[in-house]
């Protein structure tokens, strides 16, 4: 009985000065959720969002910042030679937040 | 006389005709329950009783590295620490894993015991039968499920078994059939009832409440009275004390065609914020069935996370890379937040339900992990040393029972053995073990577990 994730988890998410704060999640999976906060398209900031609904992102260095909540699907525990999963990965699961520093 | 549960009562009974025969005309009923159809059958002892309380146990199969989770040692060099680091929690001096944020902020409502271990083989089975029994046994000696005993001592509540497993029962775990999870010589009355279905899914049912393909409720109903005429025939040969007994065929049918049975499984009738906080994941799902269950009568209910190691995502982190290939990565992504937001859930809820006093609550596995980590980088069995937890009921939470060296290999002090954590179970649901009995093999009462319950939990 290997674990099936059914559903689209959701959130609503918003920035209020330098913080970044998040709805409740429904169909919440219950799996590992994440601020993921690219600049310039590379990821500068992976940091757990279960524990607290808001992020400090004080980050001042120039560029095009984007935010957006992910939560780790799992959809089997295969793995590459390195350790990285081939099936499970990390989805968007809500709004995108855009802001030039 | 002696006592069980209870009630003083005669000793006691072992296989029966009659019991014999109902598993015959059970066949005839055409259901698909056979576990429940003897179910108190034979030795239901007792009613609800307002001072006994209910306990659901997570166990977590595979067994999560102690050193990763809740015995943590950051001071240990980097090939024994790992890779996580602790958090504090509302406890003052007791540190977690950074992967259980929201378990870190009630740490005061758990009793942590991190000097368990056992001296028998490092298989997943050895310690399912040590931590479901509170003994090692061999196929000429099985024992009994916790679930099972508790059965056998209080009996079931309304129309619901005393003991349930969910979602499954442990199946494949690399060593043979024996985990600890039957009635063995308590009899099938008091065999847990087993789920066998994932209700995380949208699909989910319970196929033992679904009548078989053909049979319209008029024609169970025709062979319920079929039955009772049979009955009718055995009750002019059998004992009353028997008839006083017979409530197999009654609960089966009863779960089958009862509207509150069913609803103890539905899990739609829960409000979806409710169920987006236990996790719309296998284990997320099952606690909250748990609670439901508990609520319309379920004595014990057990929450296996995961029925094998094999293939899958789950706590055994050998890092094999072959179908026991889970690391770090399996238990930052997966399986403590997984853990971290059920379990808090369900402390949660049973609390705000007035439940937690009544309910007690454990989280088991069956060993610890290697202290050294493997050349892939995972941790192998350690039955030597490991942690699990108690929450609820008369526990008292905020503390941490026992230690373990600086490496976290072997106890430190106040080592625990896995019958003291089936004695303070039994000690924790209101039974006193110096009185209360249960007809061993042979029918020769036996102690429900020889070993004292841990008094620091209760203190």
């Amino acid at each position: 009985m290997d674990q099936r994730f059914e559903g689209t988890p959701k959130a609503e998410i918003r920035q209020e000065g330098q913080k970044l704060i998040r709805g409740e999640v429904t169909n919440d999976w219950g799996s590992q959720l994440i601020w993921n906060v690219l600049r310039n398209g590379e990821s500068v900031a992976r940091v757990s969002a279960r524990a607290n609904d808001s992020l400090d992102f004080a980050d001042k260095t120039p560029g095009k910042y984007e935010a957006v909540l992910q939560m780790f699907q799992y959809e089997g525990y295969e793995k590459d030679k390195d350790g990285k999963y081939t099936k499970s990965k990390f989805v968007d699961v809500s709004n995108k937040l855009n802001w030039m520093v | 006389m002696f006592k069980l549960g209870h009630e003083k009562i005669p000793v006691c009974h072992g296989i029966t005709r009659r019991s014999f025969l109902e598993a015959g005309t059970a066949g005839m009923a055409g259901l698909t329950l056979q576990n429940m159809l003897a179910l108190e059958a034979q030795g239901a002892v007792q009613p609800a009783k307002s001072e006994i309380r209910n306990c659901i146990t997570i166990f977590l199969v595979g067994s999560p590295g102690h050193l990763d989770t809740w015995d943590m040692k950051p001071e240990a060099p980097a090939e024994i620490r790992g890779k996580f680091k602790p958090i504090d929690t509302n406890v003052p001096g007791i540190q977690i894993c950074e992967h259980f944020p929201l378990m870190a902020r009630m740490m005061d409502k758990v009793a942590l015991i991190r000097s368990l271990h056992h001296k028998t083989g490092a298989t997943h089975e050895n310690g399912q039968r040590w931590m479901m029994t509170g003994h090692d046994f061999n196929p000429d000696s099985m024992k009994p499920h916790c679930g099972s005993v508790l059965s056998r001592v209080f009996g079931s509540r309304g129309m619901l078994p005393a003991s349930m497993v969910l979602p499954a029962k442990i199946g494949n775990t690399g060593a043979g059939p024996l985990h600890g999870q039957s009635a063995a010589y308590l009899g099938s009355a008091h065999e847990p009832f087993f789920l066998n279905s994932d209700p995380a899914r949208s699909d989910f049912k319970v196929s033992d409440l679904t009548p078989p393909v053909g049979q319209s409720d008029f024609r169970i109903s025709a062979r319920r009275n079929i039955l009772k005429q049979l009955d009718e025939v055995q009750r002019q040969s059998e004992s009353n004390t028997a008839l006083g007994r017979d409530t197999a065929y009654a609960r089966a049918f009863n779960l089958l065609t009862s509207p509150e049975a069913k609803q103890a499984f539905d899990l739609a009738q829960e409000p979806a914020k409710l169920r987006d906080r236990y996790g719309r994941n296998t284990l997320g799902q099952s606690c909250l069935m748990a609670r439901r269950l508990i609520e319309r009568g379920c004595r014990h209910v057990t929450v296996n996370h995961f029925e094998t190691v094999f293939n899958i995502s789950c706590w055994d982190m050998h890092a094999d890379g072959g179908g026991l290939n889970n690391t770090y990565a399996d238990y930052e992504q997966l399986l403590c937040p997984q853990f971290d937001w059920a379990f808090t859930a369900l402390i949660e809820d049973l609390q705000q339900r007035g439940l937690l006093d009544d309910t007690v609550v454990c989280v088991l596995s069956e060993m610890g992990r290697t202290p050294n980590l493997n050349p892939r980088g995972g941790r192998d069995h350690h039955p030597s040393a490991w942690t699990n937890f108690m929450a609820g009921g008369p526990i008292r939470g905020g503390q941490a029972i026992g230690s373990t060296d600086k490496t976290g290999a072997r106890p430190q002090n106040n080592p625990i053995e896995p019958p003291q954590i089936l004695a303070s179970i039994y000690h924790a649901m209101g039974i006193d073990l110096e009185t209360t009995m249960m007809p061993g093999p042979g029918s020769r009462p036996i102690r429900l577990v020889e070993a004292e319950p841990i008094d620091q939990l209760f203190s």
